[in-house]
């Protein structure tokens, strides 16, 4: 596995010299090499004699990991809450961040100035073309992806076709083709793949999931998923009024719209005020329902398949759809606090109980308190279980290193957003719809099959 | 990803603002909805977004009758890529007749969108004309239709690549090869085609300085159409 066997950056952050021979430490003129440095430390430490600061972390002293331990990471289109992913898997030790690519000039420097400032260089390599970053950067193990959700899902191929491990921003698909295609890269290159549904490794939303599927709340007939509670299902497709397009080194429009359709530059879009675009955005369902579906999905056996069923309902944002899987549980759309107080929220009935779970909460909501008596014990066996710890992106790096599956793998993204999408269909339809997850197609249904995909603008290929 | 409130609010207001006709919404009568958007995309004095407009409802109920126009639109700049917006869904061999024909015509980017609604339709018609690309001067074409060949997928489509492969003419193009060899190997291997698909991976393990991705994509192919995973 790369990681353990490659030369890596030792705070290189995108320098170019010694590709092959061993990556220069510091990066500036007159670096010596990693390999250099080797050479003469095992030749009897003469160089290590000389004047030369080296940080204890170039050299995985002092508790610090070796940088041939070191996974290289690089970012792709990094905002407000890539920014919070990042800083959480810089907080890992075996993890070196040495690049960001991003078509806005203003985001790549902030990303820049945040990760040279963490590392104490001014190492971090800047890129707007991702096709670029992706070809010149061989070095780099595993990319995080935070994007709109219009990029996700290309990105997240383009990367894994490029080698690289790939963690992405949810939701992580625009349509269920989008998904599959998704599915199928990671498969294909054996890319480590895991997609930002935090929640799953929460300790609990682990316990609600766990409680369900353990059997100890009887037969699960009825599963809750918040869906957010701002935006609609049915999104917009005006565009908002042309405004000049700037510079393309400050905001390279085409490379920001990637396979969408084109239309003049707003500095809204943006700026974040992409959502609610039925180009960018997956409505109010996906917007939370990315993970939320996927919690209930996992809680009721049905991670490697979506709902079968979806029964429209009559308003404008998918509140109380109730959907049904094959299995004969039903998973229902709640925009409100019914069933949870904060956000994400989450809910299991069975023939013996209920539980449920939101962001906020100290411990789950339950409907006797005995069944709160083995939290710890429950929580701590799906640890040794699975493998699978209560930190998501340390979850996605072990997996980098041991190339097992993520929790939140290719698999368990796409049938959760194929839910979503389905949802989605429903509500532009406005009537029932069924969904074969098998065909991935709608059942008898040529109107809704025409949303499977959307055609990507050129050059953007799948 | 969690928004703030300030995104709520945001994203409220910008609905409120938003046109309620324009929202995803399909037209209650399918063909006199068609012809009306036919002729929104004939008109001449109609805007760039209203034939944008017009495309994405013809993609939810485009018939045969919209392929005509929709094919004219696919050597404009301005609204190639919504043409094929509209005709990629659309199940009527027309369409694949349709991109066929603009393959010999276009060239640079628009030819790149073509033929990736050529692989997404999987026409296998098309293969001749995609073979012929593999060699074309602009990489981006060559690469295109490199993908689109494997995700087509048939026995002809891979015997091509399976010729390309030792002549890329550099490293972009000779990994877009390998991608469409492995997508023809899974197509041809879901056929039941199993010899096919091992002789394909075969060929890839073989190649030296292959990307240790590709190379595990070659060796895992084998492993599994050989039932050995």
């Amino acid at each position: 596995m790369s990681v353990h066997t490659h030369n890596k950056a030792i705070g290189s952050c995108g320098t170019r010299a010694g590709r092959g021979g061993g990556k220069a430490i510091g990066g500036g003129t007159g670096a010596i090499s990693r390999r250099q440095l080797l050479a003469a430390t095992a030749a009897g430490g003469g160089l290590l004699a000389a004047p030369l600061v080296v940080p204890a972390r170039a050299l995985g002293l002092a508790g610090e990991v070796a940088p041939s331990e070191r996974i290289v990471l690089g970012g792709i289109g990094i905002g407000g809450r890539g920014s919070g992913v990042l800083n959480w898997m810089m907080a890992e030790k075996d993890v070196q961040m040495v690049a960001v690519c991003d078509a806005k000039r203003v985001a790549r420097q902030r990303v820049k100035q945040t990760v040279d400032k963490h590392y104490g260089t001014t190492d971090c390599k800047t890129y707007s073309d991702i096709r670029q970053f992706l070809a010149e950067r061989s070095d780099i193990d595993a990319v995080l992806i935070a994007t709109g959700d219009r990029w996700h899902a290309l990105a997240s191929v383009m990367a894994m076709r490029a080698g690289k491990d790939v963690y992405s921003e949810k939701p992580s698909s625009m349509t269920i083709a989008e998904g599959r295609m998704v599915v199928e890269t990671a498969n294909r290159y054996r890319r480590i793949y895991q997609t930002g549904t935090q929640r799953l490794s929460e300790a609990n939303f682990i316990f609600c999931i766990e409680m369900a599927r353990s059997g100890r709340l009887g037969k699960i007939h009825t599963a809750y998923a918040h869906i957010a509670p701002w935006d609609a299902a049915e999104m917009r497709h005006d565009w908002l009024p042309a405004e000049p397009e700037p510079p393309k080194d400050e905001v390279d429009w085409d490379q920001w719209l990637g396979p969408c359709p084109w239309r003049p530059y707003n500095r809204t879009y943006v700026g974040g005020g992409w959502r609610g675009h039925y180009d960018f955005h997956t409505s109010c369902i996906g917007e939370w329902g990315a993970h939320t579906f996927a919690q209930a999905q996992m809680g009721i056996g049905a991670e490697r398949t979506a709902a079968v069923v979806y029964h429209y309902v009559n308003n404008t944002t998918g509140d109380g759809m109730v959907t049904e899987f094959a299995n004969g549980v039903k998973m229902i759309l709640s925009r409100g606090d019914k069933y949870w107080r904060g956000s994400c929220g989450m809910r299991f009935d069975g023939t013996e109980g209920w539980v449920s779970a939101a962001d906020g909460y100290s411990k789950p909501e339950v409907s006797k308190p005995e069944l709160l008596a083995d939290f710890d014990k429950i929580v701590r066996d799906y640890v040794e279980r699975t493998g699978h710890v209560m930190n998501h992106v340390r979850d996605f790096f072990n997996s980098v290193k041991s190339r097992r599956p993520t929790v939140a793998n290719p698999e368990v993204m796409h049938y959760s957003m194929s839910t979503v999408h389905a949802a989605n269909v429903c509500m532009w339809l406005k009537r029932d719809v069924r969904y074969d997850p098998v065909k991935e197609q709608f059942v008898d249904d040529a109107e809704a099959n025409r949303f499977l995909s959307r055609a990507m603008r050129e050059p953007w290929t799948y | 990803m969690f928004m703030t409130i300030g995104y709520a609010l945001l994203g409220s207001s910008l609905l409120l603002a938003a046109d309620k006709s324009l929202s995803q919404t399909v037209p209650p009568e399918g063909k006199q909805a068609e012809a009306r958007l036919i002729a929104v995309l004939q008109s001449a004095d109609t805007s760039q977004k209203d034939k944008a407009d017009a495309c994405r409802q013809l993609a939810i109920v485009g018939t045969k009758q919209a392929v005509p126009v929709l094919a004219g639109l696919l050597a404009d700049e301005k609204l190639s890529h919504m043409a094929r917006y509209a005709l990629e869904p659309i199940p009527d061999p027309a369409v694949d007749d349709a991109l066929r024909d603009a393959l010999g015509k276009l060239k640079g980017r628009l030819l790149v969108g073509v033929i990736v609604s050529v692989g997404v339709r999987r026409d296998a018609q098309a293969v001749p004309a995609l073979v012929k690309l593999l060699e074309d001067p602009d990489s981006d074409v060559a690469q295109a239709a490199a993908r689109a060949l494997g995700s087509i997928g048939t026995l002809e489509a891979a015997k091509a690549l399976r010729a390309a492969l030792g002549k890329a003419a550099d490293a972009d193009r000779q990994l877009a090869i390998c991608e469409g060899l492995l997508r023809a190997a899974e197509n041809l291997a879901a056929k039941g085609d199993r010899d096919s698909a091992r002789g394909i991976y075969d060929q890839l393990a073989a190649l030296p300085k292959l990307p240790r991705h590709v190379r595990t994509a070659a060796l895992q192919g084998k492993l599994t159409v050989s039932g050995k995973q």
